[in-house]
């Protein structure tokens, strides 16, 4: 099932390359079969999830390279499901939102399915190299589509992007082999597999430099201050089809990554550097917060708040405690919905008046006001308004920084530097909504029209979502808990100097 | 028991959800029945649950928690969604759901030519909503959500009318300010749960007493990080610059939001939190220091305005300082006596106002106003009425509740002649501002003849008559407010009874009356006398001291400035340089390689898939 859900769409992009490229309903019908399909059977697989397991469940293990014993091995625990759920929702409202396209309807569109099918992996693999194959499938797709799709400098921006990102993965590689030599040297079998690989004991020295290598990877992906600096562009150039993947799930793959690699594989390295790791993405969330003040440009502002908070998602997994964590992986979700919800509204307000900047666009809520309404909501998330879902993650999160005992030297200091840059939110989110939907039209408001069904059908979920998780969180964060915990406590039975699996001890 | 108090939250929530799916798709008069009805049905359960929680022994009233569901359960941070039922919290819904449908009837007739008629109604509605949670909630984190909701509605209602840009402005002024209170108590929340591993109240405060000796530095954080909310909320200094703005709203929202309840949610906090603030005596001191001071400093700016909501606002504002006083001094039940009274006769100034703004056709500055009293008889008898309790005239509700603080800065254990001095400056500011305006509005000629002004009709004048009456009368409900209250505050207040000091203060605010009778019911000449002997403070007050522009040279111009040069230097010229250099070095080594700088995208295109394919053949076939 889990293998279903992920290939259905990449089976679905390459069926695509052999429709006509002009047979738009075709196009359109597997389009959204695929990512619809994909989306129900993630669905399905929340309602069977048990919650009261801590492990890996619907797991699935062929053998891929039998000499080298890489496994094409996946399955899912309560932090994958979350996400893996999270993508093909956002995918199949991001297809949705594709239907629009004119130019080059059908490459587009197989490479929105290879994008989602790439994400996806990501999250369900349990075996270093199929997680890495993935996560190089993310990046070919993201590549074009910003390169051939996007606007502006996207020749630039898409350049950066990969090279940034190809820089942290080629990284990431020699890591994932020197954890299987690591382990390899203590136990004589080779492998691949990361619940296995986890619970063997590297040496700090090792585990210093491999960390940072895993780390930038994810860093990069997140991103976390500093290395932040392809993302405004990226995601100014990208079509908001491609960005409501990318902020939405793909930066998660990052988060996802410290989660599944960093925390557990390397204790003691991540004792060592969470206090810097803090500091940067305690940084990161006022400098993304302060500099979406000043911007003009409502995809930029949005990009810059992107980067606040994704800093808080960041902060919360190196809180290294439940609360923090959990936060963290419901901020992730939280995240999710609302940057994409959005982005879709950026692209409507640019569609129905020619302009995003705010300097054009003024009093649309008098002819809009279905939109006024749904923006607003969607605001008061962004500005994590209590009541709905943007606070319960973040209030976790500074809970568990408030608490933790890894970050404890600075925890007060980051826990202002976040106050700071949730009021920084109330102001730049008020700017873009009141900006762009109060005071007096500078065009004559006859042109507008409000949204029509689709439109209103791409937002509709994502407030209803804002308000459900926002009163009631705790189906979430119960689905997640217990994977949390396994991912805190995991003991390091292999031992390299004993040389033996001591899995009896 | 009281699992049924749920219904006082639900029906108001339901009339906003209601009205605003529905609102513009029902006819106007039904969508306003709707939002007075859901509030009026509240304020009769509430009648009900206070009549059942007035059955109970007086020590059994205290600390009934109503559990929905669990809301959240994370590693050791489990929490219920629950409202707390104790004589404080019914105190409270009594006045939120009492004033608040009289102002909805009011708002039925004040905002009928509004083509957003069913919008205001649900905002409202919502804004009832949030006031009750505010109030209910049985843990410091639905106090927050209360708390940020109420912040919500109130910027919604100021910036109701949304295409005026004063109205933009100053809701989202109100709004960030707010922020900036609620991050004060989301650390204070953070705290609370580090000291005391929960944040419901039953938890914490009967924990804290056995834990901390008084002055304890974590309770002084605590408190103070709490008070933060409470002065943005509350509109004290230094948090105070937004209240006056609000008055761009409509007025109906200033009388229920912005004097009779949303603001007096930081009087509650401290009020609900007594037990904290119990054991940080400097905080308490802070608070009764920063309430005296801002009421007068509120005072003194209300008497040279001329817009009659903004007298009435900064009015407001002078009077929560009373609040804060009293509840700094530790007489808390004193505190929450004045705001209930404060709810009556501050509504009700409002509504008149409201009343002879409606009646004048949206004027609002005195200046313009004058000789109201034939043509708006009975405006002109309640806007006396609010006057009259307001400056503390003998006998009214004004007058018990002001003596009883009045008193006490003087004679209680944390008094003293300071507080006490600044509380009867503060009356005889009192006095004279109000009746400024009275005279102003109602005596003398018109002063704009163009305008025939009318009386308003029924609908309006009922509430105005019915909150005059309770206006009059509440004062002599002193004793039954400390009863009611006594239990939740531990041990009942102490009334002091002193003659000649109470004769001071009543001198005081009939004083101000006087003064303000001899210059603006005498010739115009001793006023512009008086204006041109006191130019130099006339102008500092009438600038509101300057705050505005002193915060946005402290705090607006470097926040923006600090954000450009971030964007500029750190961005641009920084990060991003780096970045680009160390791209181009890695141009520069590969140079040879000229189809790397073809600039062709279908050439990256092909590098990219052959740098994939070799880096996965390599993987496969390592």
């Amino acid at each position: 099932m889990l293998s279903l859900i992920v290939f259905i769409p990449l089976v679905a992009s390459l069926v695509l390359l052999f429709v006509d490229k002009d047979n738009r309903p075709l196009i359109r019908m597997v389009s959204l079969g695929a990512a619809g399909l994909s989306f129900l059977l993630s669905i399905g697989l929340l309602l069977v999830f048990d919650k009261t397991n801590p492990g890996m469940q619907f797991e699935c293990a062929i053998s891929w390279v039998p000499l080298l014993n890489i496994q094409y091995h996946v399955g899912v625990d309560g932090i994958s499901l979350l996400l893996l759920v999270l993508t093909t929702f956002l995918s199949g409202i991001a297809i949705l939102y594709s239907m629009k396209q004119e130019k080059g309807f059908r490459n587009f569109l197989a490479l929105m399915l290879a994008l989602e099918a790439g994400t996806l992996g990501v999250f369900v693999a349990l075996d270093t190299i199929l997680f890495y194959a993935f996560w190089e499938l993310m990046l070919v797709p993201t590549y074009f589509l910003i390169g051939l799709w996007g606007e502006g400098r996207r020749v630039y921006a898409t350049t950066k992007f990969v090279l940034f990102t190809l820089v942290g993965s080629l990284l990431m590689l020699v890591a994932i082999v020197g954890v299987t030599v690591v382990h390899f040297k203590a136990t004589g079998t080779l492998t691949f597999d990361i619940q296995t690989l986890v619970h063997t004991h590297i040496d700090s020295a090792s585990q210093t430099w491999m960390f940072l290598c895993f780390f930038l990877a994810f860093a990069i992906k997140v991103p976390v201050f500093p290395f932040h600096s392809w993302l405004p562009h990226t995601y100014v150039a990208c079509p908001i089809p491609t960005l409501i993947i990318l902020t939405g799930a793909m930066s998660k793959t990052g988060a996802y990554g410290f989660l599944r690699f960093c925390l557990p594989m390397f204790p003691e390295a991540v004792a060592e550097m969470g206090l810097v790791i803090g500091a940067a993405a305690a940084t990161g969330i006022v400098y993304g917060a302060w500099i979406a003040v000043a911007q003009k440009d409502l995809k930029a502002l949005v990009a810059y708040s992107s980067i606040s908070h994704l800093g808080f998602i960041t902060l919360g997994i190196f809180a290294l405690n439940n609360v923090g964590v959990e936060g963290s992986v419901l901020q992730m979700v939280n995240h999710g919905i609302i940057a994409a919800a959005l982005f879709i509204i950026v692209g409507i307000l640019e569609e129905k008046t020619g302009s995003r900047n705010l300097n054009d666009i003024r009093g649309l809520g008098k002819s809009m006001p279905v939109l006024y309404g749904m923006f607003m909501l969607v605001t008061l998330a962004a500005l994590g308004l209590p009541g709905l879902n943007g606070f319960v993650g973040e209030f976790l999160i500074l809970m568990g920084v408030w608490t933790s005992h890894l970050l404890s030297d600075l925890s007060t200091i980051f826990v202002l530097m976040a106050g700071l840059a949730i009021v920084f939110a109330s102001i730049y989110m008020l700017y873009m909504f009141q900006g762009s939907m109060q005071e007096t039209t500078l065009k004559d408001p006859k042109d507008l029209k409000d949204i029509d069904r689709t439109e209103f059908g791409l937002l509709l979920p994502a407030c209803v979502l804002i308000v459900f998780i926002g009163l009631f969180p705790k189906p979430f964060i119960d689905r997640v808990s217990l994977s949390v915990d396994t991912l805190l406590t995991v003991e390091k039975t292999v031992n390299v100097h004993a040389g033996e699996d001591k899995d009896h001890h | 028991m009281f699992s049924y108090a749920w219904l006082i939250l639900f029906l108001p929530l339901l009339g906003f959800i209601g009205l605003s799916w529905f609102g513009d798709k029902i006819p106007k008069k039904q969508a306003g029945y709707a939002g007075c009805g859901t509030v009026g049905l509240s304020f009769l359960v509430t009648l009900s649950v206070l009549s059942d929680l007035l059955a109970l022994e007086p020590e059994k009233r205290l600390g009934h928690v109503e559990t929905l569901y669990q809301w959240v359960s994370s590693g050791s941070f489990k929490l219920d969604l629950a409202i707390l039922v104790d004589p404080l919290s019914v105190f409270m819904f009594l006045i939120v759901t009492g004033v608040g449908f009289l102002i909805h009837v009011y708002s039925l007739e004040y905002m009928k030519d509004d083509p957003e008629y069913s919008r205001f109604f649900a905002y409202l509605n919502l804004f009832i909503f949030s006031m009750l949670l505010l109030v209910a909630a049985a843990d410091f984190f639905f106090l927050i959500v209360g708390w940020a909701f109420v912040g919500l509605a109130s910027y919604l209602l100021i910036g109701f009318w949304k295409e005026k840009t004063s109205a933009v402005l100053a809701a989202r002024k109100a709004f960030v300010m707010n922020v900036i209170g609620d991050v004060g108590m989301v650390i204070a929340a953070l705290m609370i749960y580090q000291t005391f591993g929960s944040i419901s109240y039953m938890e914490v405060f009967s924990a804290a007493p056995g834990q901390f000796r008084p002055n304890d530095d974590t309770m002084v954080m605590i408190t103070l990080l709490l008070l933060v909310g409470a002065f943005a909320k509350s509109a004290q200094i230094p948090l105070h610059t937004w209240l006056p703005d609000a008055m761009e709203g409509p007025t109906p929202v200033s009388a229920l939001i912005h004097a009779a309840t949303m603001v007096t949610a930081g009087v509650y906090l401290i009020a609900r939190c007594h037990v904290l603030y119990e054991l940080a005596p400097y905080t308490m001191y802070f608070i009764a220091g920063i309430g005296a001071i801002t009421a007068v400093f509120a005072g003194s700016m209300g008497m040279v305005q001329y817009d009659i909501k903004r007298v009435i606002a900064y009015s407001t504002m002078s009077q929560l300082g009373y609040m804060f006083l009293a509840v700094g001094i530790g007489v808390f039940s004193f505190g929450m006596f004045h705001l209930m009274t404060h709810a009556f006769f501050k509504a009700l100034l409002f509504l008149s106002a409201g009343s002879v703004i409606h009646g004048l056709n949206g004027e609002q500055d005195i200046r313009k106003m004058g000789g109201l009293r034939f043509s708006m008889p009975v405006t002109h008898i309640t806007f006396l009425v609010g006057a009259v309790c307001l400056a503390g005239v003998p006998l009214t509700s004004g007058f018990f509740s002001k003596e009883a603080i009045i008193m006490s800065s003087w004679h209680s254990e944390m008094g003293n002649f300071v507080f006490w001095g600044l509380a009867v400056l503060t009356a005889g500011m009192t006095g004279f501002y109000i009746f400024r305006v009275y005279f102003y509005t109602f005596f003398g000629q018109s002063r704009s003849p163009e305008v025939h002004p009318h009386e308003s009709p029924i609908i309006m004048a009922a509430p105005l008559m019915i909150l005059a009456f309770f206006a009059l009368v509440m004062g002599f409900a002193a004793h039954w407010v400390d009863q009611f209250l006594g239990p939740v505050f531990g041990v009942a207040v102490h009334h002091y009874e002193d003659a000649m000091l109470e004769t001071l203060a009543v001198c005081a605010g009939l004083g101000g009356i006087l003064v303000a009778g001899i210059v603006y019911m005498t010739s115009t000449d001793r006023l512009e006398f008086a204006k041109q002997a006191l130019a130099p403070v006339y102008d500092l007050l009438f600038n509101k001291y300057y705050v505005d522009e002193i915060y946005d040279f402290l705090i607006v111009k470097p926040v923006r400035a600090i954000g450009a040069f971030f964007e500029q230097k750190v961005e641009k010229e920084g990060i991003d340089l780096v970045v680009d250099e160390v791209g181009s070095q890695v141009h520069e080594v590969s140079r040879g390689i000229s189809f790397w700088q073809s600039g062709n995208i279908r050439t990256y295109a092909l590098n990219m898939v052959v740098g994939m394919v070799t880096i996965l053949l390599f993987v496969v076939f390592f």
